[in-house]
């Protein structure tokens, strides 16, 4: 059964991209999802019987790597860690199959799309119930490549293919790092596999080594150069350029992908990597600053931004961050938790934003909508849900988990633990704000739209609005059903050896004002939030010519990308521009094949002269060749 | 012995100088006559020094009959004095230098090769055309070749044979609209094609249909 | 120098050979020189032979001289011929006009 899980996708696109053509498209639409459903079925099934029979799979199917002492194997093995993933990652991308078949029907490239789905969905199932870090490794890569097929999608258009390349290389960057952490486990644990590496960690713990002339400590080093995987993985800061551009894709891409798992899995990392990380103070100290300076920095530039998707894009860049400084204060089933449940309601966001571009004719920007509440009800409605589980407003799934995150961080009682909680509370307002600037600029006010007629709006067809309805009963009561599994009542038996905790968790409650404190932030920003954006626009916009530089940083990303430019991407361009003209022309084709054309067509064009037609130039080359051996044999 | 040195020196020189004019004579027939000149200076060479059934062969053959050969053939084909100006065609200036570096070549060639020619002390005196001083050139000759050498002679009279019929077979050229004897069908007529009996009326013709 | 032996004989024929072979391509003109250059170094041979012949005073090489008599005799013939109708059927036989073989 674990292998039809991860299985039944890779058959599902490989059935669809060969013969989806031929078939038509209805057909490698049902298939792919018909292996999906498979596939989550499944995951239940496992669900289930890893966490209440406490079985446990960690089977090898075959041998992948020996050389030497290096030995990697194609493996299954699910905990309860992978089988959470599992839940996640399987029941999301059904419904975001389901979701494509409605959203995707104006595309010609259908069975191309579905594939290309099921291919990611396989990436990230393998990458999930690995055994060791090689196959993490490819599941890591194989994601990042669909992600790049699929943000690519509409290859046509020049910006898809940038933003698709660009997401791709910052990945590449983040890979490095990733890459130069198995290196070294690999050089000082001498396997790679998770069991041998996490029961051999505790040995390691004060060991020192050299590295570029510097003097680290091994389990740091490692640390955080898995971390910086991670960073680019999961779009943090300084790796996070790549994720606002990816929104190039289709909206079903950035649900699946870019709200679900792909970005979840740097998160997967540091958490199955929990027995090393917890022996590294430093680096996680270092995770958890990352983490809580790209919430921030996430919130603010989301609060300006005018393109309805790359709001949601910055508020998973934001909630990322918080997973991460869960991690970080060593709160890890807590990150989990919220991975979860921002599972459901991120994608939901998506999935109704993609419901509201479909039915504008593909508009994006919140400047142009406006006053659509009544005409689309049920998205109406979804969207709300969605924010308020995002907000985590009281007793929607949300608010179980990100504020489990502030008050685990709270009660760290260290100076990190501290200003990660108070980054929170910020970041939590802001989110609040910024998400219910989006409900409100797009669904209320007046209709700006000059390219539609209003009457002309109507609400999208079943097959998209039945997956919203089904995210957003989960981003409800996913939250209240799971907490006390996840983090509150049981949760040593629930986790078992998945996660590793060094210290003991605290049991202990936050004081009261502390945890009244988010939820009265987060309920005031609503009507702060209409009051500001639909009533009295004009304060607002006085606040911003006022202060048109803040305005202008915000708006440009904090210039990131401008950074980027100038440090890295025009010098490699001039680089290997050089390489190209001077070194590839220039030298390789001038003396290779274009030089010996050349040659030979210059020797053929002499050669020519010797065929005259004269009779006499004949016999006289004749003569010369006799001469010449003559001249040979009677010397020699 | 210097009448001989005299003489040779004499022929020899003429012959040089004919051989370098049969090429660069502007008038063909002028080039022919300088190579009647060569023959017969030649020939009169062999007859100083001895071989006088060949001088008297050459002068025969080469002169009457090959340079005779050479006359008609340029005399039929119309070489004017006007058309054998040099030409001045660019693929022929580069020649000149590597031609004569060539032929420089092969007269050290033959220099060396022939000059340092050592042959064993005996081996033509033991067969049996040494020369025999009581004889003509020409009874030695004939001693020699229609016993030792007969073979050679009839494949050699066989060899002018193909070359005459290939040169008439070459030139040859079949004119249209003249008479000719065909023996074959001649021969070959029968009675039916050639009479018939007719019954004539009187007064009536015969009707004659050819 | 002034005793004349067999070298000089040789010297001779050496000086037509090489002549001759100049001939055939340091000419301008036509096609019958490229011929009679051909029976110029079948002379030298002649004298060559003819010289050896004497000096070892041995007949074979006079025989092999008449023997290459009537082949040159035979292939000035054939040559001839084909110089004809070479002329019957271009026109000319002018060193620049047999060009046919270009290419």
């Amino acid at each position: 059964m674990d292998l039809a899980i991860i299985f039944s996708p890779l058959i599902g696109s490989i059935l669809s991209i060969l013969i989806g053509n031929r078939l038509g498209y209805r057909y490698s639409q049902l298939i792919t999802c018909l292996f999906i459903l498979i596939s989550a079925i499944f995951s239940t099934f496992i669900f289930y019987e890893v966490n209440f029979n406490n079985t446990f799979y960690n089977n090898d199917i075959f041998v992948w790597v020996t050389s030497g002492q290096f030995e990697a194997s194609w493996s299954v093995y699910i905990d309860t860690l992978t089988s959470v993933m599992l839940i996640v990652v399987t029941y999301v991308s059904l419904l975001v199959h389901v979701y494509s078949i409605g959203y995707m029907d104006h595309d010609p490239h259908k069975p191309r799309f579905m594939s290309y789905l099921s291919l990611f969905t396989f990436a990230m199932l393998a990458l999930v119930t690995s055994n060791n870090f090689l196959q993490l490794f490819f599941g890591w890569e194989a994601v990042g490549l669909c992600s790049y097929l699929l943000i690519g999608f509409w290859y046509k258009k020049k910006s898809a293919n940038n933003a698709a390349i660009k997401a791709f290389i910052v990945n590449r960057v983040g890979d490095f790092g990733l890459i130069i952490g198995i290196f070294l486990i690999f050089l000082y644990f001498d396997t790679i596999y998770y069991s041998d590496v996490f029961s051999n960690a505790a040995n390691f713990k004060d060991i020192t080594i050299f590295f570029l002339g510097f003097e680290f400590n091994l389990i740091t080093l490692i640390c955080v150069a898995l971390f910086i995987g991670c960073m680019g993985k999961s779009a943090q800061i300084f790796l996070h350029t790549w994720l606002p551009d990816a929104m190039e894709g289709p909206t079903p891409v950035s649900a699946l992908i870019h709200a679900a798992t792909m970005v979840t899995a740097g998160v997967f990392l540091v958490v199955r990597c929990s027995p090393i990380f917890e022996y590294s103070q430093v680096a996680l100290n270092f995770v958890a600053v990352i983490g809580m300076i790209t919430a921030f920095f996430a919130a603010s530039v989301a609060l300006v931004q005018n393109d309805i998707k790359r709001i949601i894009a910055y508020s998973t860049c934001s909630q990322l961050g918080y997973m991460f400084f869960a991690c970080g204060v060593g709160a890890y089933h807590v990150a989990i938790f919220h991975l979860f449940t921002h599972a459901f309601f991120k994608s939901l966001l998506f999935l109704g934003s993609g419901s509201v571009i479909h039915s504008l004719k593909n508009e994006q920007d919140i400047r142009f909508m406006g006053g659509i509440w009544k005409k689309m009800p049920y998205s109406y409605v979804l969207m709300v849900i969605g924010t308020l589980a995002l907000t985590g407003f009281p007793f929607f799934s949300g608010y179980y988990s990100k504020d489990a995150i502030i008050e685990f961080a709270y009660l760290k009682n260290s100076n990190i633990g501290s200003l990660a909680a108070f980054v929170g509370i910020t970041t939590a307002f802001m989110t609040a704000i910024y998400s219910w600037r989006l409900i409100f600029k797009t669904f209320h006010g007046k209709y700006k739209n000059e390219k539609i007629k209003l009457n002309l709006i109507h609400e999208s067809s079943l097959v998209i609005i039945i997956p919203l309805i089904l995210l957003s009963i989960g981003s409800i009561f996913s939250g209240y059903l799971f907490k006390d599994l996840f983090v509150y009542q049981n949760f040593l038996d629930f986790w078992g050896s998945s996660i590793f905790f060094l210290n003991e968790v605290s049991e202990k409650h936050p004081p009261f004002w502390f945890i009244i404190l988010t939820p009265l932030l987060v309920i005031s920003a609503i009507p702060i939030a209409y009051y500001l954006y639909i009533q009295n626009t004009k304060i607002l916009s006085k606040f911003t010519n006022d202060n048109l530089k803040v305005y202008n940083f915000l708006l440009n990303k904090w210039y990131f990308d401008e950074i980027y430019n100038l440090i890295f991407v025009n010098p490699l361009k001039k680089i290997g521009y050089f390489f190209w003209k001077s070194g590839d022309i220039n030298t390789i084709d001038r003396y290779g094949p274009n030089g010996i054309s050349k040659i030979i067509k210059i020797i053929s064009n002499k050669a020519v002269i010797f065929q005259s037609g004269y009779l006499n130039h004949y016999a006289f080359i004749m003569l010369i060749g006799l001469t010449i051996i003559l001249t040979y044999l009677v010397i020699f | 012995m210097i009448v001989h040195s005299i003489f040779f020196y004499f022929f020899s020189f003429i012959a040089v100088i004919a051989a370098i004019m049969v090429t660069r004579a502007k008038n063909t027939v002028h080039g022919v006559f300088f190579l009647i000149l060569d023959f017969i200076s030649v020939s009169c060479l062999f007859i100083m020094i001895g071989a006088e059934f060949l001088g008297m062969i050459m002068l025969i053959v080469y002169v009457g009959a090959v340079a005779v050969l050479f006359l008609f053939v340029v005399m039929m084909l119309n070489v004017n004095i006007k058309e054998t100006t040099l030409t001045k065609v660019k693929e022929f200036k580069g020649v000149k230098p590597i031609g004569i570096l060539v032929g420089v070549v092969i007269f050290l060639e033959l220099i060396v090769v022939i000059g340092g020619w050592q042959f064993k002390e005996n081996v033509l005196i033991t067969s049996s055309s040494v020369v025999n001083q009581n004889l003509t050139n020409t009874e030695s000759l004939g001693n020699i070749l229609y016993t030792d050498y007969v073979h050679l002679f009839q494949i050699s009279g066989m060899i002018l044979l193909v070359a005459m019929i290939g040169a008439i077979v070459l030139t040859y050229r079949k004119k249209e609209g003249i008479k000719r004897q065909n023996v074959f069908s001649q021969i070959s007529r029968e009675k039916k094609d050639s009479v018939t009996l007719a019954k004539v009326k009187i007064g009536e013709g015969v009707e004659i249909n050819d | 120098m002034i005793e004349v032996g067999l070298g000089h004989y040789l010297m001779l024929s050496a000086i037509i050979f090489t002549i001759g072979i100049l001939g055939i391509f340091l000419n301008r003109k036509n096609v019958i020189v490229i011929l009679m250059s051909i029976e110029l170094i079948l002379l030298a041979v002649n004298i060559n032979l003819v010289s050896f012949s004497i000096y070892t005073q041995n007949l074979l090489g006079q025989i092999f001289t008449m023997f290459i008599l009537a082949v040159a005799a035979a292939e000035a013939a054939i040559g001839l011929a084909i110089i004809v109708v070479y002329f019957r059927n271009k026109g000319s036989i002018k060193i620049e006009d047999i060009s046919s073989m270009k290419g």
